[in-house]
């Protein structure tokens, strides 16, 4: 069964139309890239799973629940909130610039939602905060402010406090856009290793290679819309839409 | 020489009215804005709420208490009041006072929370809703705490402005530091009374000037 399915999605400012007709289908386990040129919507796309846009039209289950059913804007769903936040909480975001809390530690970062939302006693929280920080490279940086922190390891920071809050699917927006060049590996490294434990991740990429090489499948979208989706050998090297064809000739 | 002598022997015999009156001065100006920023915060979040009418109730809030004289405000509290409606008579001075100053700054305040708190990066309430944190959990968790820096600097402005403007409550006939200085010089008929006035008035807005450099640096700490 489909983690994440989503039907349809329309999303529009006004006249203009950012996401048009978008269908996803996301097995448990896999690794989806996506990709396309600037203003594609693949960001809007990823962010209206996660309710941080809200779509037009269309339909979203995450495993199984039905968390949007909207015509027009309007969410026929009727969830109540603690239900919605619930099935919200079943995705953990990680986000291009990182939006770590700067007035926390590290490891108050991590162990702050767990606390709050899961209501984790403080030591039971920052116990699994630490196997976490520990997971992603830091431990030697738990009681640092993440003013002292490089790019690179901000956003495993963030990666840590995604997951503090036990999340089936993650979602990556464009994580290592913001970073420079020498710090992109070591986030990398990071979701492979994350990929090959057997976490779902839907990661919106400037990555080529590296969602070549980590995702079972890539959607190509432009202008709103998927133009072509399948493997990565399929898509890569046998692309069927001229727009993806040209795409790819240009960042490979 | 001795014309010098008998100059500091005067002035050291206007300390002790100077220093007691300045009492008003100082507790006028504290209670003040440590009310206006309760207020005040109350009314930034008002702002900032998606309900209109509590916006617009606010934001006219702001309007009026800022954009009326103050003097006119502590007038109408003090001596219109009581002509409109005599339940509203207030016998003490202090609290008529306290009333125009705290309501006149929380509307000052009002508008320094409230820019504080919209200058945090917009990232940072959506990475907390992404983790589940509630509204209010954002905003008290997340949010404030970062506002909380950049708000020291203005409202420590807004204190010495306060404590400067106290010196209008002697026109309610309360006797405060500027009061008790213009008795002085009538009654003496002396202009150098304003030089210990004025020290003791810098003495307040240095110290308070220090206090809150102290408290910028301590929230400046995680930078």
């Amino acid at each position: 069964m489909a983690v994440i399915q989503a039907i349809d999605i329309c999303k529009k400012f006004g006249d203009l139309e950012v996401l048009h007709n978008v269908n996803l289908d996301v097995e448990k386990g896999e690794v989806v890239g996506i990709i396309g040129p600037s203003g594609a919507g693949k960001s809007t796309f990823l962010r209206a799973l996660n309710h941080l846009e809200t779509i037009t039209s269309g339909k979203i289950y995450v495993d199984g629940h039905l968390l949007d059913d909207r015509v027009n804007g309007i969410n026929r769903t009727n969830l109540p909130k603690k239900k919605e936040t619930e099935i919200l909480l079943e995705m953990g975001m990680v986000f291009q610039r990182f939006n770590i809390f700067p007035h926390k530690t590290v490891l108050e970062n991590v162990a702050l939602a767990p606390q709050k939302v899961r209501k984790l006693s403080k030591p039971l929280a920052e116990e699994r905060a630490k196997e976490l920080i520990a997971r992603v490279g830091l431990t030697d940086k738990l009681d640092v402010y993440p003013a002292k922190l490089s790019g690179g390891q901000l956003q495993r920071v963030a990666i840590a406090r995604a997951l503090a809050m036990e999340p089936k699917i993650m979602l990556f927006d464009e994580p290592t856009s913001a970073l420079d060049p020498e710090l992109v590996g070591e986030v990398l490294s990071v979701m492979r290793s994350l990929a090959e434990s057997g976490m779902t991740m839907l990661i919106v990429t400037h990555e080529i290679a590296f969602a070549r090489e980590v995702a079972n499948k890539i959607i190509f979208m432009s202008g709103g819309e998927v133009l072509e989706h399948g493997a990565p050998r399929q898509l890569f090297e046998n692309a069927q839409n001229e727009k993806t064809r040209a795409f790819l000739n240009a960042v490979l | 020489m001795e014309k010098v002598m008998e100059i500091l022997r005067q002035m050291s015999g206007w300390v002790d009215p100077l220093v007691k009156s300045s009492g008003i001065t100082l507790s006028l100006s504290v209670l003040s804005v440590i009310i206006g920023i309760l207020g005040g915060t109350f009314i930034a979040l008002g702002r900032i709420s998606k309900n209109k009418l509590i916006n617009k109730v606010c934001g006219g809030y702001i309007f009026l208490f800022r954009g009326t004289p103050l003097l006119m405000q502590l007038f109408f509290i003090y001596y219109a009041l009581p002509l409109a409606i005599p339940a509203m008579t207030l016998n003490n001075r202090f609290v008529a006072a306290l009333i125009a100053f705290s309501v006149n700054s929380a509307a000052y305040q009002a508008e320094i929370i409230r820019a504080a708190i919209q200058s945090i990066d917009h990232g940072q309430a959506e990475a907390a809703r992404s983790l589940g944190l509630t509204p209010n959990q954002t905003m008290f968790l997340v949010i404030i705490p970062q506002a909380i820096k950049r708000m020291i600097p203005p409202i420590g402005n807004e204190f010495i402005m306060v404590l400067k403007d106290t010196s209008l409550v002697s026109t309610i006939a309360l006797v405060d530091l500027m009061k008790r200085t213009s008795q002085i010089q009538s009654s003496q008929a002396t202009a150098l009374v304003y030089l210990p006035s004025a020290v003791i008035y810098l003495i307040f807005t240095g110290v308070f000037t220090w206090l809150f450099n102290r408290l910028e640096h301590h929230h400046a700490r995680y930078e």
